[in-house]
């Protein structure tokens, strides 16, 4: 080597011509993209989480000898499981070829169209699996010597099917309530599961906005 | 970004980012990537600037934490650049960024060291005092003299190695 790496340094860049500077264009291109390949597995996942519990669960039941409630949630996994597939294949019809803020505003827009959709489709879909989860407590309780104690220990309780009134009536108040509730209660799941990056496709929205406006 | 802001107060520091950016990245594809991200980042904190350094001192500053941040990104994505002592021949003579072909060596020497070195030195090079590097860099300017005469004697070796 000739030169020190000072030397190299100063003389290289004292006749560089090519320090130029790339052209800032789609700016955004790859952090869209980003964002929207992290939902995307996200939401992969959780469709393979469904299938595996709709797999799953009714095996676990039929051993525990509950079939029907296996079955039961197993049909209804499925459906929500049908339905996110819908969904997803929805999205797909989104123009990749937009620019990348347009891109990121259509697939908030989706995003909040198939929130609300999932909103109409939880509200049956929470309290039913609340009743298919009472109904494997109740077939336990009746197979279970817990019943006969209960009888015996509350004789004047109302009963039905061995169940004390009072029960059923809390379940049939909580079933009410969750029907009520299913909007608030799904938003709250879908932001306990996705929160962080809607939160980062907000604040990427919000900031492209800025950039445009300067 | 508003095209203003870009030509008063990223183009004219254009250089420094693109020796910086060269740095880190061994590709025109991520180079041009980390130009845009370091841009975007001197538009987005340009409110932090509080002139308590020069304009040029903050646009390294940026460069630097953005193109170590990428890096770091990268690395955890399992994108790695090459490190290593040995550095492919082919990626040797592939990447000629600059005309000047020691220019070129040379860079691709300093995408041999450390994340750190190759601040370091990027800096050193760019003729900045210690006490500069040192606030920089956010290190103790005392032990910036040593480390500058060690990474050296690297770069050297391994030019030499090149060129021989």
């Amino acid at each position: 080597m000739k030169n020190s790496i000072e030397v190299i340094w100063k003389e290289g860049f004292l006749n560089e011509r090519s320090l130029v500077a790339p052209k800032i264009n789609d700016l955004y291109n790859q952090k869209s993209k980003d964002l929207v390949d992290k939902m995307e597995r996200m939401y992969r996942i959780n469709m393979i989480a469904l299938a595996i519990m709709a797999i799953g669960f009714p095996i676990m039941y039929c051993f525990l000898d509950f079939i029907w409630e296996g079955v039961a949630t197993s049909i209804l996994l499925l459906l929500t499981l049908g339905y996110s597939i819908r969904q997803k294949r929805s999205a797909k019809t989104l123009d990749h070829g937009a620019t990348s803020f347009d891109y990121l505003k259509s697939f908030d827009r989706s995003l909040h169209d198939a929130l609300s959709r999932g909103e109409k489709i939880l509200r049956f879909s929470y309290p039913l699996y609340f009743l298919i989860a009472m109904s494997t407590i109740w077939s336990a309780w009746n197979k279970g010597i817990l019943a006969s104690k209960m009888h015996q220990k509350f004789p004047d309780l109302v009963y039905i099917r061995n169940v004390p009134l009072f029960v059923l009536i809390i379940v049939g108040l909580a079933t009410v309530l969750m029907f009520y509730f299913s909007d608030r209660i799904y938003r709250w799941d879908v932001r306990l599961m996705y929160g962080r990056v809607f939160d980062k496709l907000k604040e990427t929205i919000a900031e492209m906005e800025n950039l445009k406006r300067g | 970004m508003s095209n203003d802001f870009y030509q008063v107060s990223i183009l004219p520091f254009a250089g420094i980012i693109i020796k910086i950016c060269r740095a880190y990245t061994d590709s025109q594809e991520d180079f041009e990537d980390y130009y845009q991200e370091v841009c975007l980042q001197i538009w987005r904190s340009r409110d932090n600037f509080r002139e308590q350094c020069l304009w040029s001192t903050w646009v390294y500053r940026v460069s630097l934490n953005v193109c170590l941040t990428l890096l770091k990104k990268r690395k955890s994505n399992g994108q790695t650049y090459f490190t290593s002592d040995v550095l492919p021949d082919v990626r040797i003579t592939e990447n000629r960024a600059f005309e000047d072909e020691s220019l070129n060596q040379l860079y691709v020497a300093i995408r041999q060291l450390s994340e750190i070195d190759r601040a370091l030195i990027l800096l050193y090079l760019e003729e900045k005092s210690y006490q500069e590097i040192a606030d920089i860099l956010g290190t103790n300017a005392g032990n910036i003299g040593v480390r500058v005469n060690r990474i050296k004697e690297r770069l050297k070796k391994i030019l030499d190695e090149k060129f021989n």
